[in-house]
Formats: structure tokens, C-alpha cells, sequence
């Protein structure tokens, strides 16, 4: 049976963004005690992943590089249906830009799902948000991609029609054969998780690989393998006036025009 | 490394048209080669004549790359991928900068892969460092943080910029040179093939450009109290925007939604009313030169980052505000 591989990326909960903060001495983002979920459009992804396997029959295998306690956060996407989930976690993968999480995520597919017809990506993270991943998985693997896709339609399983969503135009594009999709929310809309699937992933294979299973090249993964490095991260400081005006309408209201005109904004 | 040298922009277009974040970058790149004594280049993908390339010239560029095939009219990720590479692995560029528009963000990972460099997504700012490295600011978790990214050790630096945060030069009479690029494609570079082009109907909004934006967030509360706002940006000459709460109840299109994935505004004067003030809209609008903010909420958090916070109710002090504005406009 064909085999759809999805990209899924834990991510710190959005919900507590409030609690990151920054080691005053290293600069490094402390995201200790954060939760973790799905990234919002990896479950748009793993939908359109299912809705093959529902109508064609494919396999579905999740993907994902995250620490090892993310596993709990990829059984949910085995309760919604996928197949198997693979976790590449090890120390030295830490610190790894889109060209090392790429490469790392394409030597695990190759490793794992190397029949692969369609890998499916989120278009973005929530955290990182560079949208980077997707094309350079494709590079890796050596096939076409598509980014900022809105739908997805097939008659056979077999040949893909696909809309790209470019803001100011749509290309429609065709294409029959492995290729990297990463989706936006217009694609569809997630199945929620039931107490059956819920049940059904308990027996499902969840694998966790080091680099060494993964048979990497050390110089191109983790930070090492990373061309680009964070010189500094800063939280935006912002100075402003912050004159606060309290009162009736009318009164703010003339207060107001009055700043405005001072400041020569009239 | 020390081969690499002068500043590249891939100058995206639509149609024929150049895209303003296309110039916009290469008003930054000029400065940034007259800062270093080096050049700047233009990547042109597209059915082009070397008369429309040379209009790159007036805005910045030395070099025009001119890559000309009726195929590359339409976009193809794995086509403008080799072309590109071909050039840059010719000519050694340091930087090598895109717009971060849907187009963008599809090609410049693939470039940067395929020429095995770093690259930064959505910066909203680009400077140098003492060393000649290229500092690039990207927000992260939603603008809550800034990383200041480097790529030390690779060529070329790449980047993705936000639309809006430089400005275009205004067309000069410059020298230049227009250099026509070999164009070989094969069919495996043109797939997916692509079977339809729809171009969306480009509604022209001010707001990018606009002197004075106001906006609007969930706080608003209905398409009626909207008008308010409408009719404020009328009186100042202004353009209107919105937060994304708001495009999604239907009271502004998705064009005009400003912040981390809408549009990055710098106006003199920005007005926000009913908006919470989240990083995610903030980053769009922190360039403002004044920003006045209208809650209800004393503890929102957008009085932080406001010149002048007017605390109260939206709906009775705009009607108010615009009252007095008429009086000391004179208009009506
Ligand atoms: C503030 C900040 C700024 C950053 N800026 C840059 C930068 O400019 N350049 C750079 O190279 N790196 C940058 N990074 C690092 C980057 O975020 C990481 O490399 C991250 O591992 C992958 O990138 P992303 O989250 O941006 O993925 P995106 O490309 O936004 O993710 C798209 C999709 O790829 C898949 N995916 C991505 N990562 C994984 C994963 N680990 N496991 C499974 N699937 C995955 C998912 O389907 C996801 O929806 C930055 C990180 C932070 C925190
Ligand atoms: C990845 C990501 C990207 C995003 N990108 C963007 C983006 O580009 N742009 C964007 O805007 N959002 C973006 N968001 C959403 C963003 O996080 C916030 O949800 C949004 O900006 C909040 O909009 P708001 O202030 O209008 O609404 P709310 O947060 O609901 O705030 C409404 C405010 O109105 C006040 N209010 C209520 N009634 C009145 C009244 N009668 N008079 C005066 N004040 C009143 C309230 O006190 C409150 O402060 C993004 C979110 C994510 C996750």
C-alpha cells in the first residue's frame, strides 16, 4: 500500500507563552514545566494523511524530531489515526536550524518510509515559524514540493491535484508521484480524537531513534550541523510616552487632539 | 569566504509586475554595498525584456540577472531553485535576500538547501556587525522574543523580509548593467507542473504606505462600530486595518489585517481601538512614529507600548474624538 509520512512537531503550548523566559546569564529560552501539543496545522497534515487511508487505503507514519518526552504528545496523533510514529531524539540534535531538522527528519524518512508517495508538513510552526522545514525535507529527498496548499483533491490515490495558495494568485499544479505538501488550515478540517482511537494507539509501534540508528552524518545535524547560529535573543523593548488619559468621552476626546496636535500629527 | 562579495535580491514578480518587496530589498541592499564598497545584484525570473530589466537599475541594483523564458513567467519551485544556484554559485554573492511572501517562503528554503547555507525567515530588520556579518532580527513565539540570527560560517547569508519594513528608493537615472542569463530547463525541472494560474483580484490598500492607519481589533464589536473607524481614517486621510479577530468576524478583509502575518505598517500615526495588543500585532505596528491607543480595559496590554492610551469605552470615544477633530480640521 502507498505510504503517506507526517511531519508532526511538538510544540511548546501557546497557552503558556507567557512562562518562557530568558537565562539572564546564558540567554538561552528556559521552557521548563511548559506542556506540550501538536502543532496546530501538523493535524490539518495528518488529515489529509487520513482521509487517504480512509478512501485509498495508505499507510500513515508520523515523523518527528523533539525530546524524548514528547512521546506522550505523538500518541495523540496515533489516537487520530495514524498507523506508527517515529521519534529521533538524542542529545546531539539538539540546536538544529531548519537545514539540520530537515536533514535529520529526510535521513529518518529515507531510514523508515523509503517508499514513501507523499510527505505531509504543516506550513508553519507555531514556535519557530520560519516555514523553512518543507521545501528543504523536499531538497533532501530529491522531490518536488509545495508550499501554502489549500486543497488537496485526487480520483485515484494516484494523480494529485493541488492548490497552492499564493495570496495575490492560485496555481493549481499536478503532479503524479513522491512529493512534499505543506498545508495551511483552509485544507481541511481535523477529526477529533475518540476514546476508540485513544484505546487503538496503546498498540500501536512508537520507535525512538538516536542518530546513531539513523546512521547520520554528525558534521550536518544538531547545532554543529547548523550554518546559522542565534547571536543573541532579546525580548522587544519598547519606549513610548505612555501618557494615560482618563475622563468623559468629550474630554479625552479634546485632551486628545490636543496631544496631537503638539506632536505635529494634525 | 572572503571571495563572496555584494549584496543579491531576488525581485519576485507577478504578472510582469515587480513586487514592492522586491525594491524595497533592494533599497536596503544599496545601502548596505555602499556601507562595504560593494555592489548590488537583481535576480529577474520571468518573460522579460532587458528594457523592463534595466528599470531595476533605478531602484538600487548594479547588476540585473536577467534569467528570460516564457516557462519561468509562472512560478516553478524546482526551475527558479537551479537557475538561481547556477548564478550564485557563479558569482559568489555574501547575501543573498527575499521577500517573505508565500512565493518567497517557497523558493528560499530550497535555494538554501541546495547551496547548503543558513537562512532566516521573516526579518524584520538586517544590519551589520563589526565583523561584516550580517545580523538578522527575526521574531519568534509570536513576536514575544527576537532572535538576532548570523550564518558565520557559510556563503551565501540568506533572508527572508517582511513586506514593508524598508522602504523603496525613488527611481533614479543610474548606472548599471543588464546581464542576460542562459536559460536551460528540462521537463523534471518544470514539475509539478502547473495547470492553472488564477490571479486574484489585487484590491488596491493604501495601508502599507499610509501616513495615518487606524485600526481596529475584537473590541469593536460590530460591523456598525466599524464605521466609526472608517470614518476617523476619512478625516485624517488615513487608511483603515484590523486585527485578526476582527477580519475573522467579517468586519475588514483579510488585506488589511496588520501584525506577524498580515502587513507590517510604520505610519506617523497609528489610532488602535478595542485591541488587546498581543505581540502578534504589535510587531506590525511598532514603527509607528506615535501610537494612540483606545481600551476600555486599564490593564490591557497594549497601554505599554502606547504614546497616548485613552482608557474607555471604543463606541463613545471615537464618535466623540471624531467630533473634535472635525472642529479643529474644519471639515465635515
Ligand atoms: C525565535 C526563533 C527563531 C528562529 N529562526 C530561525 C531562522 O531564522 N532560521 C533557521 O534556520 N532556524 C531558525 N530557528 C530554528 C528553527 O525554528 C528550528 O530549526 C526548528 O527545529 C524547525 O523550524 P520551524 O519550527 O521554524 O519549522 P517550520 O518550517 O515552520 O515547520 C513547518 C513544518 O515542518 C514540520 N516540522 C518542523 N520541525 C519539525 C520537527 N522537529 N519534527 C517534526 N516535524 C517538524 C512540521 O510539519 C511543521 O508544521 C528559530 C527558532 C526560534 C525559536
Ligand atoms: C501564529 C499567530 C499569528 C498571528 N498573527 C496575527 C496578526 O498578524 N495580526 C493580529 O492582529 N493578530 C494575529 N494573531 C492573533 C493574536 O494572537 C491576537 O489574538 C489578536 O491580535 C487579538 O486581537 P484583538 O486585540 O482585536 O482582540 P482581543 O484580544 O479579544 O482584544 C479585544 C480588546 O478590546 C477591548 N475592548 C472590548 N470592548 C471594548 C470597547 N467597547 N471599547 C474599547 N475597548 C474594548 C478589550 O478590553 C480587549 O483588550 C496571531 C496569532 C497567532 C497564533
Amino acid at each position: 500500500m502507498p505510504e503517506a509520512v507526517v511531519c508532526v512537531k511538538p510544540i511548546p503550548d501557546p497557552k503558556h507563552w507567557d512562562r518562557l523566559s530568558l537565562d539572564p546569564k546564558t540567554g538561552v529560552l528556559r521552557r521548563e514545566g511548559i506542556p506540550t501539543v501538536i502543532n496546530p496545522l501538523d493535524k490539518h497534515a495528518l488529515e489529509v494523511a487520513l482521509q487517504l487511508k480512509d478512501n485509498f487505503g495508505w499507510e500513515v507514519t508520523v515523523v518527528s524530531m523533539a525530546p524524548p518526552e514528547t512521546t506522550q504528545t505523538l500518541k495523540e496523533a496515533l489516537a487520530m489515526g495514524a498507523d506508527r510514529a517515529y521519534l529521533a531524539s538524542d542529545r546531539l540534535l539538539a540546536g538544529a536550524d531548519t537545514l539540520a531538522t530537515a536533514y535529520t527528519l529526510a535521513g529518518l524518512i529515507k531510514k523508515k518510509a523509503p517508499n514513501f508517495q507523499m510527505v505531509l508538513c504543516g506550513n508553519m510552526s507555531l514556535d519557530g515559524s520560519t516555514s523553512q522545514v518543507a521545501p528543504q525535507i523536499a531538497h533532501y529527498l530529491g522531490v518536488p514540493h509545495i508550499t501554502h496548499v489549500s486543497k488537496v483533491e485526487t480520483e485515484d490515490g494516484s494523480k494529485f491535484r493541488v492548490t497552492m495558495d499564493l495570496k495575490l494568485a492560485q496555481l493549481v499544479l499536478e503532479h503524479q508521484g513522491p512529493m512534499v505538501l505543506a498545508v495551511t488550515k483552509e485544507v481541511n478540517l481535523p477529526r477529533l480524537v475518540n476514546i476508540m482511537g485513544i484505546l487503538a494507539a496503546e498498540s500501536k509501534p512508537l520507535e525512538v531513534l538516536s542518530a546513531a540508528d539513523l546512521e547520520l552524518d554528525p558534521s550536518r545535524i544538531g547545532q554543529e550541523g547548523s550554518p546559522t547560529r542565534v547571536r543573541n535573543l532579546f525580548m522587544p523593548e519598547i519606549k513610548r510616552r505612555r501618557e494615560i488619559l482618563k475622563g468623559e468621552p468629550e474630554e479625552v476626546a479634546e485632551e486628545l487632539v490636543n496631544r496631537l496636535h503638539q506632536a505635529g500629527m494634525l | 569566504m572572503n571571495d563572496y562579495r555584494g549584496f543579491w535580491v531576488f525581485v519576485e514578480q507577478l504578472q510582469g509586475r515587480f513586487s514592492d518587496v522586491g525594491l524595497e530589498l533592494l533599497g536596503k541592499a544599496r545601502e548596505l554595498a555602499d556601507a562595504t564598497n560593494t555592489y548590488v545584484g537583481a535576480l529577474l525570473l520571468g518573460d522579460f525584456s532587458e528594457d523592463k530589466a534595466r528599470e531595476l537599475i533605478g531602484y538600487g541594483a548594479d547588476k540585473v540577472y536577467l534569467f528570460s523564458h516564457e516557462e519561468l513567467a509562472t512560478y516553478h519551485s524546482l526551475a527558479y531553485t537551479k537557475l538561481i544556484c547556477q548564478a550564485v554559485i557563479q558569482e559568489k554573492p555574501e547575501a543573498l535576500f527575499m521577500g517573505a511572501t508565500p512565493l518567497g517562503a517557497d523558493l528560499a528554503p530550497r535555494v538554501a538547501a541546495q547551496l547548503e547555507t543558513g537562512l532566516s525567515a521573516h526579518c524584520v530588520d538586517l544590519r551589520l556587525g563589526e565583523d561584516r556579518i550580517l545580523e538578522q532580527i527575526v521574531p519568534g513565539f509570536g513576536g514575544t522574543m527576537m532572535a538576532v540570527i548570523i550564518c558565520p560560517e557559510k556563503r551565501p547569508q540568506m533572508a527572508t523580509v517582511m513586506p514593508g519594513v524598508f522602504s523603496k528608493l525613488e527611481p533614479q537615472n543610474r548606472q548599471g548593467e543588464v546581464v542576460s542569463m542562459a536559460v536551460e530547463l528540462t521537463e523534471e525541472d518544470l514539475k509539478p507542473r502547473v495547470v492553472k494560474f488564477k490571479a486574484k483580484e489585487q484590491k488596491t490598500v493604501a495601508l502599507e504606505g499610509a501616513s495615518v492607519v487606524v485600526c481596529g481589533g475584537y473590541g469593536m464589536g460590530s460591523k456598525e462600530n466599524w464605521q466609526l473607524l472608517e470614518e476617523l481614517a476619512k478625516i485624517l486621510g488615513g487608511a483603515v486595518g484590523a486585527t485578526r479577530p476582527a477580519v475573522d468576524e467579517g468586519w475588514a478583509p483579510e488585506e488589511v489585517m496588520i501584525g506577524q502575518s498580515g502587513k507590517i505598517v510604520h505610519p506617523k500615526l497609528y489610532i488602535g481601538a478595542g485591541i488587546s495588543g498581543v505581540m502578534h500585532h504589535v510587531v506590525g505596528i511598532q514603527d509607528s512614529e506615535i501610537i494612540v491607543v483606545i481600551n476600555k480595559d486599564p490593564h490591557a496590554p497594549f497601554f505599554e507600548v502606547c504614546d497616548f492610551g485613552v482608557v474607555g469605552d471604543a463606541t463613545k470615544v471615537l464618535p466623540a474624538l471624531i467630533e473634535k477633530l472635525k472642529e479643529r480640521l474644519q471639515v465635515d
